[in-house]
Formats: structure tokens, C-alpha cells, sequence
């Protein structure tokens, strides 16, 4: 048999569709990564063309907007992230001795989803104009009132946001499932390799960041799709914070965006400096100096990060104490990166260095993120913020720190490209690009500190600072025209370049290098152990041999599932069920037997949710042809998903792994889990939200002021029994299941079904009873657009009301499986949709008391 | 657990939702807002805890996964918290 995993050669372009493999994800997102450079890149070259001299002749006031805009959009999110991303894919399975991640068609999902909303960003050009208020999206000229035009490119940018932000938080939870329950035997947390130490920090981060940014972005989006007001505000008196309607409404989204935003540089910057260490060691010949602390140290800063935000408010109206600890904070976090330089710098100091393409990318980016380090903690500081903000000094300091790290990841490419390729690139031409690259890229951004007076994202300027800026775009085309000599060697180079064996790098000691140039698809020619403290790999008879002495070594989780009472049969079956997944990736390793690892879905799905939120984005405008893409859109994506639930796809458990500290969480229960903590994030924002705009406009009066009397409590009372009970229902299905009562599992399911639609319809009265009140404060109803009080209330609940659905989306489907005879004796599947279907349940607990009492 | 405990959290999950209604229903929320207001609130999270010890096992889960938990709910909390704060 072959070990092709039923997937098409490379050859082929159908390869590329249906293959989950992490390997061929890593390419496809480094080339579609490169590809947003290119395109945002090439906006930037238009802007800077425009900024040579004073004013918008060139592209015009609106379109330099978009040019700005998009630029920076498409860099933070379309380009840096996903191509770490790409490595990260690539390396990590490789470095900790994984045959792939946990969930390699979510990987697939993860990379079409991100592709799509890149798309989508792509056509919102052609919607009259794109979204050109800043990447930062500050309040309310992000929201459709204050937008030229009918706005919808600015609607569909707002959903490409949401599409990328879905595909991070899938990645996020993939890849902690991945490195907490497949790294090789006798691999702790704190020895795996750097980089992939720093792309689990970053995932973690991500996980947490990106859920508070599609907050953010989802109630953004409702704001342009729904007609809720969270983001805007009429003003009729003569002070804002007094006299307007939604008086939070501006600084609600900075906290929002920069919550998400101070961590988002981390995300960037994390991976970029888990290549740096990799290169410094490899072609220094010393291990890091220092190793400990510098990852106690990253495990710091990404704890701090969150901590920061409010550094990127110092010039609103926010009260001088909470400025005061956001600034002693923000100068705290700078203290653990000076560690971590100090010791990349002695670890070049005490090594013996060999200057090579990716060594001096590593270098270079080690340099200018010292620059943009220092120049970031003057702008941390408020008093000289209150001078800085809001010009070249801010871009001048955030392109040293981000393209650093775009720096260290350009040498990342050449490091691994041999990997990759199984062909080493020129080295001369490599050179070349990285002096050509620190040329321009310093000609580019060092005159912008001399140049800090002109004002940030305006092209118009002081006069005498024109050389300044004249200089910075030639800088720009250098750096830029270095790229053409990138792309000329990596491509030449696959035909021409000399044919590398496992590690063309003397010093490189991570496990991806000692396996073949480009690995095999199943990475490795034996189950990988560390347990002798080196790399081994091991047969299919050690590997039985070792999971019949230790029944406790695999697939151990589901003995302590229902109450973790282990009684003698639960260990019984655990022991069972290790053995048969030892046998199974036994049969793996040795290629007897090959589950089919091509899946079309992920692609459809994607598709169809391209096609769902283009139509969203003119639904407003009531037109035929939007609604109807919005409606084939969604069926097409439902369907997709029942598809790709229904088709057979086996990536079983590692037989022997190390797990720590989730050793008894099995890997689907462990997804799930990771997923609702970035649930709990993201309606813990919504309701942050509400509370927020709440202590604005003041606490006590909201209720008073904003909301009718006919909204009353009993609809929420009785929906609280009717969710509390089908929680109940969920468990007695579990306890049905396990003592293989066919019946009382279809019961407990159904009945589960039941009072969920229970409490939608109530709901739906509900909602229907105070649309169309009509009493002396709320004439015409109180609705989605009335008042804040009424969006938070329909939003919030609605988002709820969401999660309910597809609770019972999943609970009709599991139902129909019940009643055909599934779970019985295995009661896994209805624990984990209890674990989110009880989430719900909890969080409604909140907006109970929240929205019907207080 | 076997279907006994679970109907007992079941029973007071449902008592606590009926003591919040009653806190409304006998004017303490008017009278005294913000008594009502820590109240109801300490019955949410009680309500909340118990679903997620029992009903989602945290109790029997290795703890890390609590911690995985609590990771987020602090950072939900964080930015409420020092959010409202900073508008005060
Ligand atoms: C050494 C620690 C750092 C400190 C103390 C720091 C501080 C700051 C401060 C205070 C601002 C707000 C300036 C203003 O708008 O007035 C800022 C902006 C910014 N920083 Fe940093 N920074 C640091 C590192 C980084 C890193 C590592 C990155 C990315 C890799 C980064 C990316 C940014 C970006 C993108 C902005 C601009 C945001 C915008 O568009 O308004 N910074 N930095
Ligand atoms: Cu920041």
C-alpha cells in the first residue's frame, strides 16, 4: 500500500483542494501569506508615490483612504500572522513529533476560511469603495452613518474580518490541542523546541484576542447589517458626555479593538521571535543563552499583554489614574523583551557565528526591533504621548517593531526553504536581498522619526519636511525591488539549486531536521520517543509492548468522563481502547492500512460562507440579488457542514504520547473545552459591552430612561426553567447512554430538543410583544434601533439565541443517531455537546439577571 | 454522578432562579438596588458553578482545565472591569 492517504501527487492541482495535510497547509498559506504582501505592498508603494509631495493628487482623498486603510488591514491580518502561520503548520507537528495536528480537516477549514475572507477583502474594491477609515476602525467612522456612499464594501470588510477572525480562532484551538496531546514521549512543555514554544504562546494569546475582536467585529457588523446603535450617537445638547444618547459609543470600540490590539502585536511578534532563537542557535552552534528565563519571560509578556490596552487611549477622555496604571504597566512589559534581547545577544556573543541568509535576517530584525522597542516605550510614557499621537513617530514606531518581525520571518523562509523543497537557494542572491532589504527598509522608516510632525494617515504635511518623505519612498521601492531578487531565487532555485540530505544546517538539532527534505507525508518512520533523552523512533511491537505495561499511557480520558469515578470496568476499557489505538497507529506507522485523509468540505464550506457574507453585506439595501446570495449562501454552507460531518475521517489519538496536564482530557473533549474558553471571552465582551455602554450613559437611569415597562421578567423566568431543565435532560441522556437504555437516551435527547424550541418560541413572542408596543415614551415600538438598552438587549440575547440554535441543530442530528442505535455503551459524543449545550446554559444565567431583573 | 445527584443540583439550580425572580417580585430591587444587585448576582455565579463542576464534570477533570476556564473568565472580567473603570 502506498502512503499517499488516499490524497492526489502534488503534481495534481486537485491535491491542493482536498489535502488536510499540515505540510501542504504550511505551503499554502506561506505562498497565499507572500501573496498579501504583494498585494498590500503594492499599496503602500501607490500611497507613498502619493505622499512625495503635499496633498491627494494622485490617488485622490478617497482613494488614498482606501490605499491606507486596506495597507494596513491586509498587513497586520492577511499577511504577518498567516505566514508565520504557514511555518508554524509546516514545523511544529514536525518539531514535537506529531503526525499531524489533532484536527487536520479544521486545518484544512482553518486555511480556506482565511483565503476566502482575503477574497472578500479583494471585492470589496468593487462595491463602490472599500473601507477607508484607518485599520484601527475607530468609532463611529466605522459605521454605515458616517461612511460615504452606500458602504458596503465597508460592510464586507467588517465580515472578511470576521471570516479570518473565525478561521485564528479555529487554528487557535487546533494547534493547543495539538501540542498538549501529540508531543512525543518524554517531550515536557518546556523542552520543545523555541519556535514551536512561541507559537504555542501565540496560539494562547490569539485564542483569548481574537475572541474579544469578534466582539468587536460581530457587533460592528450589526450595527451595519441589523440596524442596532451600538457605535453611534446623536448628539442634542452641548456636551457629549452628558447629553448624547450613547455616550460610550466611541470609546466602547477603542477598548474593544485595542483589547484585542496590544496582544495582536505579540501574536505578530511571538513567532518572529521563536525564528530568530532557532537561527541564532543553529548558526551560532550554542544553545540560547539563558533558555529559562527566556521563556519565562515570553510566558511574562504574553500574560501582560493583556494588560496593556489602554496605552493606545491616553489621548481620550479615560480618567487620569486608570492612564496612570496602563502606563506603569505598559513600562513593565518592556522589561522581560530586554531579557530576551540580552540573550540572543550573548548567544551570538559566546557562539561562533556563520553569517548566512538566514542568520542575517535574524540579526537584522534583532536590530530594528531594538530601535522600535525604545521608541515604543516613549510613546508608553503619557506626557510624551500626548505630543506623539497621531503622527509619523506612532508609524515610524510600530513598522521597526512589525516589520522586525517580518524580518525574522523572511529569514524563517530561507531556513526552512530547504525543508520544504528538498533544494538549497542561492546564498549569494540571498545576501544580496538582505542588504538591498536593511537598505531600503531603514531609508523607508528612519526619516519618518526626523519627519514625526507630519500627521499620522493625512497626505497633506508641512513643507519642510518633504525631502524626508521623498526619501521614504524611495526607501520603499528599494525594499520592495529587494523582494523581486526573494521571489527570483526561491523560484529559480526549486529547478537549480543543489539537493540538500536531511539537515544542510551543522548545528540544527530540532526533530525536523532529522528526517528527509521535504519529510514524508507521515513525517516520521517510526512512533518518535524522547523517553532514552534523544530522538528515537520507535516499532510497532515497542509501541504495544509499552501501552499493554502502561494502560494509562493513551487514550485514557473516557474512563473518567461521567464523574471520573475510575471504577475497575472503566480501567478495563480504557486499557481496552489503548490497546486498539496503539494497534491502529501501529497499522499506521507501518502502512498496512491508510484512513483517506482528503476532504473536499473544508474548501465547500468556506465557499459557501464567501458567498453568505457577500450577500450579507447588501442585504440592507433590500436588493434581490444580495438577499439571494445570502440565502444560497447559507444553505450551501449548512449543507456543506452536514457533508463533512457525515464523511469518514480517522486521525486517531497518538498511541504513547506525552500530555501534560492534560493527560485525561481526550483530544475532542480538549478542543471543545479550549473552544468554550474562547466563548466565554467572547460573550464575556458582549456583556462588558452592555455593562460598558451602561456605566456610560449611567447605571441606575438606564433602566428608568431606556427601557418600557412592558419589558417584564416572567419570558426570562420561564426561559431560565426551560434551559435548566433540558441542562438536566443532557445529563440523563449521558447516564441513559452508559447503561445502554436505547430508550431513555432517544427521550432525554428529544426532550432536550423540545424545550430548547421551547425557549425560542418564547422568546419570539417575546420579541414580537415589544416590537410593536406602542405606549407614550416608545410610540413606534421598541426594536433593534430605539435606544442602546434596546440593541444591547436584542443583541446579546440573539447571540444567545444563535448558540441555542445550533444546540439544537446538533441535538436533532444526534437524536436521529440516538434512535438508530448510536452512544449506547459510549456515552462521549453526548458529553461533548453537553459540555457546550450546558455553556449555553450558563451564560444565559448571566443575561438573566442582566437584561430581565437588574 | 448517577442521575440522583444530578436531579439534586438540578433542584437547586431551579430553586436559586425562582429566589432571584423573588428578589424582583418583593421590591428589594427598587428599594434597595444594589443589595438586590450583589444578591443576584452571587446567585448567578453560585448557579454557574455548580452547572460547570457537575453538569460539565470540572469537579473530575484534571484542574488545568478549570484553570483553561477561569483563564478566559479573567479576561472577560479584566476588560469589564477596568473598562467601566476607566469611565468613572
Ligand atoms: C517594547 C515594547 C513596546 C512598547 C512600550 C510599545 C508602546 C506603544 C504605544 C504606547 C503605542 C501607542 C502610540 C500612540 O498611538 O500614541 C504603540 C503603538 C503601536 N505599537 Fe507599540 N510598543 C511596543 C512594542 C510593539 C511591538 C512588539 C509591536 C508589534 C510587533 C508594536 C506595534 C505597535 C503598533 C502597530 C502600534 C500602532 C497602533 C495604531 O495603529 O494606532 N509595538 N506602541
Ligand atoms: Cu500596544
Amino acid at each position: 500500500m502506498s502512503h499517499d492517504h488516499g490524497l492526489p501527487p502534488k503534481s495534481s492541482v486537485s491535491r491542493w483542494f482536498l489535502t488536510t495535510n499540515h505540510k501542504d497547509i504550511g505551503v499554502l498559506y506561506l505562498i497565499t501569506a507572500l501573496f498579501f504582501l504583494v498585494f498590500g505592498g503594492t499599496l503602500a508603494l501607490l500611497f507613498r508615490l502619493e505622499l512625495i509631495s503635499s496633498g491627494a493628487d494622485l490617488l485622490g482623498s478617497m482613494g488614498y483612504n482606501q490605499a491606507v486603510s486596506t495597507h494596513g488591514l491586509l498587513m497586520v491580518f492577511w499577511f504577518i500572522s498567516p505566514f508565520a502561520f504557514g511555518f508554524a503548520n509546516y514545523v511544529v507537528p514536525l518539531q514535537i513529533g506529531a503526525d499531524d495536528l489533532a484536527f487536520p480537516r479544521l486545518n484544512a477549514l482553518s486555511y480556506w476560511l482565511y483565503l476566502f475572507s482575503g477574497i472578500l477583502m479583494g471585492v470589496s474594491f468593487f462595491q463602490g469603495t472599500t473601507f477607508a477609515g484607518g485599520w484601527t476602525m475607530y468609532a463611529p467612522l466605522n459605521t454605515p452613518a458616517y461612511i460615504p456612499g452606500e458602504g458596503l464594501g465597508a460592510t464586507s470588510v467588517v465580515l472578511a474580518l470576521i471570516m479570518f477572525t473565525a478561521a485564528v480562532t479555529l487554528g487557535s484551538v487546533n494547534f493547543l490541542t495539538t501540542m498538549y496531546r501529540m508531543r512525543a514521549e518524554g517531550l515536557r512543555m518546556r523542552d520543545i523546541p523555541i519556535f514551536s514554544l512561541s507559537i504555542n504562546l501565540t496560539v494562547w494569546m490569539m485564542l483569548f484576542a481574537f475572541a474579544a475582536l469578534l466582539a468587536a467585529l460581530m457587533i460592528l457588523a450589526s450595527d451595519h447589517i441589523l440596524g442596532t446603535t451600538y457605535f453611534q450617537y446623536s448628539i442634542d445638547g452641548t456636551t457629549m458626555a452628558t447629553d448624547a444618547d450613547n455616550p460610550g459609543a466611541s470609546l466602547l470600540w477603542a477598548h474593544l479593538f485595542w483589547f484585542f490590539g496590544h496582544p495582536e502585536v505579540y501574536i505578530v511578534f511571538f513567532p518572529a521571535l521563536g525564528v530568530m532563537a532557532e537561527c541564532f542557535q543553529t548558526f551560532t552552534g550554542r544553545r540560547l543563552v539563558g533558555r529559562k528565563w527566556f521563556i519565562i519571560s515570553m510566558v511574562l509578556v504574553a500574560l501582560q499583554s493583556f494588560v496593556v490596552w489602554m496605552h493606545h487611549m491616553f489621548l481620550t477622555g479615560i480618567n487620569l489614574p486608570i492612564k496612570t496604571i496602563f502606563m506603569a504597566t505598559t513600562i513593565g512589559i518592556s522589561l522581560p523583551f530586554d531579557l530576551m534581547v540580552f540573550s540572543l545577544i550573548y548567544t551570538m556573543a559566546k557562539g561562533r557565528v556563520r553569517f548566512t541568509t538566514p542568520f542575517l535576517f535574524s540579526l537584522g530584525a534583532l536590530i530594528l526591533f531594538i530601535i522600535g522597542g525604545i521608541t515604543g516605550v516613549f510613546l508608553g510614557a503619557i506626557v510624551l504621548d500626548y505630543q506623539f499621537r497621531g503622527t509619523y513617530w506612532v508609524v515610524a514606531h510600530f513598522h521597526y517593531v512589525m516589520v522586525a518581525g517580518a524580518t525574522a520571518l523572511f529569514g524563517g523562509l530561507y531556513y526552512w526553504y530547504p525543508k520544504i523543497t528538498g533544494k538549497m537557494y542561492n546564498e549569494r542572491l540571498g545576501k544580496i536581498q538582505f542588504g538591498v532589504y536593511f537598505l531600503g527598509f531603514n531609508l523607508l522608516y528612519f526619516p519618518m522619526f526626523i519627519a514625526w510632525e507630519t500627521p499620522r494617515r493625512v497626505f497633506v504635511y508641512p513643507d519642510g519636511l518633504q525631502i524626508w518623505h521623498t526619501m521614504a519612498t524611495v526607501g520603499g521601492f528599494i525594499l520592495g525591488a529587494s523582494f523581486l531578487i526573494m521571489f527570483y531565487n526561491l523560484f529559480v532555485s526549486l529547478w537549480r539549486g543543489e539537493d540538500v540530505g536531511p539537515n544542510p544546517w551543522e548545528y540544527a538539532t530540532s526533530a525536523e531536521w532529522a528526517v528527509s527534505s521535504p519529510p514524508p507525508l507521515e513525517n516520521f518512520p517510526g512512533v518518535p520517543s524522547y523517553a532514552t533523552g534523544k530522538l528515537e523512533f520507535l516499532d510497532d511491537e515497542t509501541v504495544v509492548e509499552r501501552t499493554e505495561r502502561a494502560p494509562g499511557a493513551a487514550a485514557h480520558g473516557h474512563a473518567a468522563t461521567d464523574g471520573g469515578t475510575a471504577t475497575d470496568g472503566g480501567a478495563v476499557t480504557a486499557r481496552a481502547a489503548t490497546t486498539a489505538t496503539a494497534m491502529e497507529s501501529a497499522h499506521e506507522v507501518s502502512g498496512e492500512e491508510h484512513a483517506n485523509h482528503a476532504s473536499f468540505w473544508p474548501f465547500l464550506v468556506s465557499l459557501g460562507g464567501f458567498i453568505t457574507f457577500l450577500g450579507l453585506s447588501g442585504v440592507r439595501t433590500g436588493s434581490v440579488f444580495y438577499l439571494t446570495m445570502a440565502a444560497a449562501g447559507g444553505v450551501a454552507t449548512i449543507g456543506s457542514l452536514v457533508g463533512m460531518t457525515r464523511e469518514p475521517f480517522h486521525a486517531p489519538e497518538m498511541a504513547i504520547a506525552e500530555r501534560w496536564p492534560f493527560e485525561r482530557v481526550e483530544k475532542m473533549k480538549l478542543g471543545m473545552w479550549t473552544f468554550l474558553a474562547s466563548d466565554i471571552v467572547l460573550f464575556g465582551a458582549f456583556i462588558g459591552s452592555y455593562a460598558f455602554v451602561r456605566v456610560a450613559y449611567g447605571w441606575t437611569a438606564w433602566h428608568h430612561d431606556l427601557i418600557p415597562a412592558e419589558h417584564v421578567t416572567m419570558p426570562g423566568l420561564i426561559n431560565t426553567y426551560l434551559l435548566l431543565t433540558s441542562s438536566f435532560l443532557v445529563v440523563l441522556a449521558m447516564v441513559a447512554a452508559e447503561r445502554e437504555s436505547k430508550r431513555g437516551t432517544v427521550a432525554a435527547l428529544a426532550g432536550t430538543f423540545a424545550l430548547g424550541v421551547g425557549f425560542l418560541i418564547n422568546k419570539g413572542l417575546e420579541w414580537n410583544h415589544l416590537f410593536h408596543i406602542s405606549t407614550e415614551t416608545f410610540p413606534s415600538g421598541w426594536n433593534l434601533s430605539t435606544n442602546i438598552a434596546s440593541s444591547t438587549f436584542y443583541l446579546t440575547t440573539g447571540l444567545h439565541g444563535a448558540h441555542v440554535t445550533i444546540g439544537l441543530i446538533i441535538c436533532a442530528y444526534m437524536t436521529v443517531r440516538a434512535w438508530n442505535g448510536a452512544y449506547q455503551g459510549d456515552d462521549r459524543a453526548i458529553e461533548y455537546f453537553g459540555l457546550y449545550w450546558h455553556f449555553v446554559d450558563i451564560v444565559w444565567l448571566f443575561l438573566f439577571p442582566l437584561f430581565y431583573i437588574l | 454522578m448517577d442521575w440522583k445527584g444530578y436531579t439534586a443540583i438540578y433542584v437547586v439550580l431551579f430553586t436559586f432562579a425562582t429566589a432571584q425572580a423573588v428578589v424582583e417580585f418583593a421590591g428589594l430591587v427598587d428599594s434597595a438596588y444594589w443589595a438586590a444587585f450583589a444578591l443576584i448576582m452571587v446567585l448567578s455565579v453560585v448557579k454557574a458553578v455548580g452547572v460547570a463542576a457537575y453538569y460539565q464534570h470540572l469537579r473530575w477533570e484534571p484542574r488545568a482545565v478549570t484553570y483553561l476556564v477561569l483563564g478566559g473568565t479573567v479576561a472577560a472580567l479584566a476588560l469589564t472591569g477596568a473598562a467601566a473603570y476607566s469611565i468613572l
